[in-house]
């Protein structure tokens, strides 16, 4: 059977490339997406560094929600803390009591700039150096609050004075001595160290270093019993490096975790994309061959046996699609993860490379696959009567199919509620609901699509047959008669347009309302800021300038919000409200900023409606270190895309940020005022314009949007190849077709404006169905979102979808068929096929 | 060389009583109208008849490629009745070879693939020398490795034909082979035809409406509204002509 499908295979190298072009390019897509989600589901946390020398580590990182769910199970999620949550200091005294704890030491790093090298380093106390170890190769411990050690890489000697950006403020150190550990660090005095702390009383980790002989495992569990009352996890052996909450392993955790949720969000609709197309493929391959099957069943093959060697042909197309797009997709995920690390999304160390798993997995579904449709489309040609043979046309037989007719009214049903439920929701709900929209849309067109082609040639009719007379007569009938051939092209067009239209324009949207509330709301006109941070007194310099009207310090800081049965982190602005109205304008709808102050809090409107706030109430969330808080709603606002959805006051968060520094200050001035001076005032900090800082958001914003688009240019286009392929395939197969019709008397001219009218008719349809199940998408998304009632769809996106449509029928009919027309009609007419 | 021996040589293939109707209600249309007829070893039958005259259906159900609505057929000993459509294909492989009118060859295929198709596809092992023969009888020595595309109208009959013969059946069905060719072609394939039937003593069941065609055989069948109306031994052409006019008048006086 083999060496036949083989044959087959040979004889029609369009048909069988055409499949192995989707197949191989299936199997590539698989494999780069496989490669990233298997990188971050098997990337496990770098060894340990800084805590090193610690046996267990004391640490709070990440809080756990659970929900009881209907059924009375109870899920549970659990997030990280974006401050990176503390324990208390008092803890380690505790600790040091439990019998094998050689040392306990607590840890509480604080920011250091090195203004001269401007290198950014950690500040720990002198105790936590034993943690890593840090060895002293000179000099010794510091001894005052004006001394430090200081690591070797730093260039460093003993005697030597430094000066040292500390917690934002500049200080001068005498170096006490010179230590080696892993990473650049200073380290003070504990009492000194206590001191800078930005939460006093509290530390970010205690790391405990076994006596010799002591049973780990037993001294983590004393430790657990002692530690568990403060809501701290107990971190041993690989953990540790959870707990060290350094730059590094929070990038790499970052990676995985965005590596894991972009394959967990796309990962099921791309293999469903191609699933889609591979089956669809692969079937019209099949039933392209009617005849020559028929033939077959009818001089000798048994069912069975047409069956066995449709499917032998599919698996050799399916094997040779894995050797092509294996390699290909091994240079896909290499260009993934070069564009992943260079666009910042994952830190260069992170490993992402092909496991054995991803490929296995992507060769075995897409082989199944095609296996799996070759059988179902050929269990259907095992129905033919070997009679057809004998017959002048193999036509293929009118099926009812009311299952699928049914299916697709049930979702088509199952999108306009979820439309409704999407107009009537708000915020998270609706952006969920528009999506699952979008998706039970395009399948119902998928299903009706044989009936909606129809429909569309009879309502088209008038209109083809007045633009194109005859021909356009024609292609009505055509575009009738093959109502279900063209489903394929139908259903991946739609998808393309639906998909891409939304999910594409929806990140421009988001951009062009971030940057447009960012913009609009910003009053001030200059920003003072500085990536070390910014000690809470300079906002109180900056109003002291001379010229300046008002300022506003404001703090970037996360909290962790419950939502639906988990919880979600929430970027949140910490400001101080003395001039808040001043400087900024978050566009209040309900309440009044005025009333925010220390156990207040401002939501975005969006935010508000996500989880049913309403001004006057008490709302529960996190702080951004897992401190549970409930405070009272003061203000509702439209602006929370420009300026974070949840606005507190820099002293309700004071204590529960990993420093305690403002990252810019907003000023507003009345005339020219000496900013200068107050920059130079404060290392390492820049005065920028606010127009600088909305193009800073918009750079991050095109950032973000990158991988988004990436996956969703992959989809679009791959449905538009299978768009492609079937009309290829079609075009070729209707030689005979095009034959008997120039021998009826139709010039040429008039067969290739029959096919422009073909075209202009499905595609038109097609693009038309697209853009309005986009639009719907896309105006429910951007008002849940934004609030905006007209989303916006830039120009080019138009001249895209409509060019790019133009460009998929010239190339896959209109220029396939110009070729079949130059040939006389009668070589097409003799009993070649 | 005698393919068949023993008691069941005497009837090649055998219908009795066969009917066809395609669709229900009122839009039936009834092809066959209970046809009872045999087909003896060694001989070569030519069946005939007006457009729609059920001449066609009749080769179909005979040749179990179409099922009968009711009636029974056999192929040698074999009845055709309620054999699954395995069994069928099996029965159609071993015991009968097809020469339609056109799209006889797998385009894939060389000529010589084309003529071991039901062999291959049977399982069985070739007969090298009687493969050899056949080939030879048909003139396609030259041409075996060739691709259908590339022969002639007449050429692929004569694989169509060797492919027939390759699996020595008990009866080959012709369905207008000589529809798509030339006078000079069609006398070559028939008289390839006529001598399988008194070389081998194959049985043929042809069905034609061209009365030279009809010439070359032993005996005509005429039908007419899905029964046999004439049996006759060979006649010649101008009896053959004169029978088929005789009955497009008596239907044209009846409408």
């Amino acid at each position: 059977m083999t060496g036949l499908a083989w044959k087959m295979l040979r004889h029609r190298p369009g048909s069988a490339l055409a499949t192995l072009v989707a197949l191989a390019a299936g199997v590539m897509i698989l494999m780069a997406m496989g490669a990233l989600v298997e990188s971050g589901l098997r990337h496990r946390p770098p060894a340990p560094v800084r805590y090193a020398a610690a046996d267990v580590v004391v640490a709070h990182r990440d809080i756990t929600v659970s929900v009881k769910e209907f059924d009375g199970s109870v899920t549970r999620s659990s997030v990280r803390l974006p401050e990176g949550g503390t324990v208390p200091a008092e803890l380690v005294d505790r600790i040091r009591a439990l019998p094998g704890v050689a040392t306990a030491a607590a840890d509480d790093p604080v920011p250091v700039l090195l203004p001269a090298a401007s290198t950014a380093l950690t500040g720990h106390g002198w105790s936590s150096a034993a943690l890593a170890p840090y060895r002293t190769v000179a000099g010794g411990a510091p001894t005052g609050d004006s001394q430090l050690a200081a690591d070797r890489r730093l260039g460093l000697a003993p005697g030597q004075d430094v000066e040292l950006l500390v917690a934002g403020t500049a200080r001068t150190y005498r170096v006490s001595g010179v230590v080696d550990g892993p990473v650049a660090a200073v380290f003070f005095t504990d009492a000194h160290a206590a001191t800078l702390s930005a939460h006093p009383g509290r530390v970010a980790a205690v790391g405990v270093v076994a006596a010799p002989g002591t049973d780990v495992a037993a001294l983590a569990a004393a430790v657990r019993t002692v530690a568990g009352d403060a809501g701290a996890t107990v971190y041993t052996g690989a953990d540790r490096s959870t707990a060290e909450n350094s730059a590094g392993s929070a990038a790499e955790e970052g990676a995985r975790d965005l590596l894991i949720q972009a394959g967990g969000a796309f990962g099921g609709y791309v293999v469903l994309l191609i699933v889609f197309v591979v089956a669809a493929t692969v079937g019209l391959s099949v039933r392209h061959r009617r005849r020559d099957l028929a033939l077959l069943r009818a001089v000798a093959a048994t069912p069975a046996q047409v069956r066995r060697m449709i499917m032998a042909e599919a698996l050799l197309v399916g094997l040779a699609a894995v050797a092509v797009g294996g390699p290909a997709g091994i240079l896909a995920t290499r260009w993934v993860r070069d564009q992943l690390v260079g666009r910042g999304f994952v830190p260069a160390a992170f490993p992402v490379s092909q496991g054995q798993l991803a490929p296995v997995a992507a060769a075995a579904v897409i082989t199944l696959v095609a296996v799996l449709s070759a059988l179902i489309a050929a269990r259907r040609v095992t129905a033919i009567r070997p009679v057809e043979a004998l017959g002048e046309v193999a036509v293929e037989p009118p099926r009812s199919g009311t299952v699928r007719l049914v299916c697709g009214l049930a979702a088509l049903a199952g999108a306009v509620s979820s439309g409704s439920f999407t107009l009537g929701a708000g915020g998270q709900a609706a952006l969920a609901g528009a999506i699952g929209m979008l998706y039970l849309f395009v399948t119902a067109v998928g299903l009706l699509a044989p009936w909606i082609n129809r429909t569309a040639a009879t309502v088209l009719a008038p209109v083809l047959r007045t633009v194109w007379g005859t021909s356009g007569y024609l292609a009505t009938a055509n575009l009738r008669a093959n109502a279900r051939g063209m489903a394929v092209v139908l259903t991946a067009l739609v998808l393309s347009v639906g998909l891409g239209g939304s999910v594409w324009f929806l990140q421009d949207n988001l951009e062009r309302q971030t940057l447009a509330q960012s913009r609009d709301g910003l009053l001030a006109e200059h920003a003072l800021l500085s990536p070390a941070g910014l000690p809470p007194g300079a906002v109180e310099e900056a109003r002291r300038t001379p010229g300046v009207r008002a300022a506003t310090a404001v703090r970037r800081t996360a909290v962790v919000v419950k939502f639906l049965d988990g919880a979600e982190t929430v970027g949140a602005q910490a400001v101080d409200a003395t001039d808040l109205a001043a400087t900024m304008d978050l566009r209040v709808r309900e309440g009044d900023l005025a009333d925010l102050a220390a156990g207040t809090v401002a939501a975005s409107s969006i935010r508000a409606s996500t989880h049913g706030w309403d001004v006057g109430d008490r709302v529960e969330f996190w702080l951004g270190d897992g401190t549970p808080v409930q405070l009272t709603l003061v203000a509702i606002y439209d602006r929370g895309l420009g300026f974070g959805d949840i606005t507190l006051t820099r002293d309700t968060v004071a204590g529960h940020t990993a420093r305690d520094l403002d990252d810019e200050v907003l000023i507003r001035a009345d005339g020219p005022a000496d900013l200068a001076a107050l920059a130079a005032r404060h290392p390492g900090s820049t005065l920028v314009g606010t127009g600088g800082l909305t193009r800073r958001l918009a750079d991050d914003l095109a950032v973000s949007a990158w991988l988004n688009k990436l996956l969703v240019g992959v989809m679009v286009g791959y449905a538009a190849l299978a768009a492609a392929n079937t009309m290829v395939i079609a075009a070729l197969a209707r030689r005979r077709e095009l034959a008997v019709l120039r021998l009826a008397g139709v010039t040429r001219g008039q067969a290739r404006r029959m096919v422009h009218a073909e075209q202009a008719g499905l595609l038109g349809v097609a693009v038309l169905l697209g853009a309005a199940i986009a639009l719907a998408t896309l105006a429910m998304v951007v008002n849940s979102a934004t609030g905006e009632p007209v989303p916006y769809v830039p120009p080019l996106g138009w001249v895209t979808v409509v060019g790019g449509t133009a460009l998929l029928a010239l190339f896959t009919t209109v220029l396939p068929i110009g070729r079949l027309l130059r040939v006389p009609p009668i070589e097409h007419m003799g009993v070649k096929e | 060389m005698s393919v068949h021996v023993g008691q069941f040589a005497e009837a090649a293939v055998r219908v009795e009583r066969l009917t066809r109707t395609y669709g229900t209600g009122p839009q039936a249309v009834t092809a066959l109208a209970g046809v009872d007829v045999t087909f003896h070893p060694g001989t070569f039958t030519a069946v005939m008849g007006p457009s729609g005259s059920g001449k066609s259906t009749l080769l179909q159900t005979a040749a179990g490629l179409d099922r009968a609505t009711s009636g029974r057929v056999w192929v040698g000993a074999t009845e055709l009745t309620g054999l699954s459509e395995t069994r069928l294909t099996k029965l159609r492989r071993d015991q009968i070879g097809f020469v339609f009118q056109a799209f006889n060859l797998v385009a894939a295929l060389t000529v010589e693939e084309n003529i071991v198709l039901p062999l291959r596809l049977s399982g069985a092992r070739p007969d090298h020398a009687w493969l050899n023969h056949v080939i030879d009888r048909v003139g396609l020595r030259e041409r075996l490795h060739h691709r259908p595309s590339a022969l002639s109208g007449g050429q692929q009959q004569r694989v169509a034909i060797a492919r027939a013969l390759a699996t020595r059946p008990e009866v080959i069905f012709c369905d207008e082979p000589t529809g798509a060719l030339d006078t000079e072609t069609a006398a070559d394939v028939l008289t390839l035809l006529r001598a399988v039937v008194d070389e081998h003593r194959q049985t043929v069941v042809m069905v034609t409406h061209d009365p030279v065609a009809a010439s070359y055989a032993d005996r005509v069948l005429v039908l007419a509204d899905g029964r046999i109306v004439r049996d006759l031994p060979q006649p010649g052409v101008d009896r053959i002509a004169e029978q088929l006019a005789s009955l497009g008048r008596r239907r044209a006086v009846a409408a």
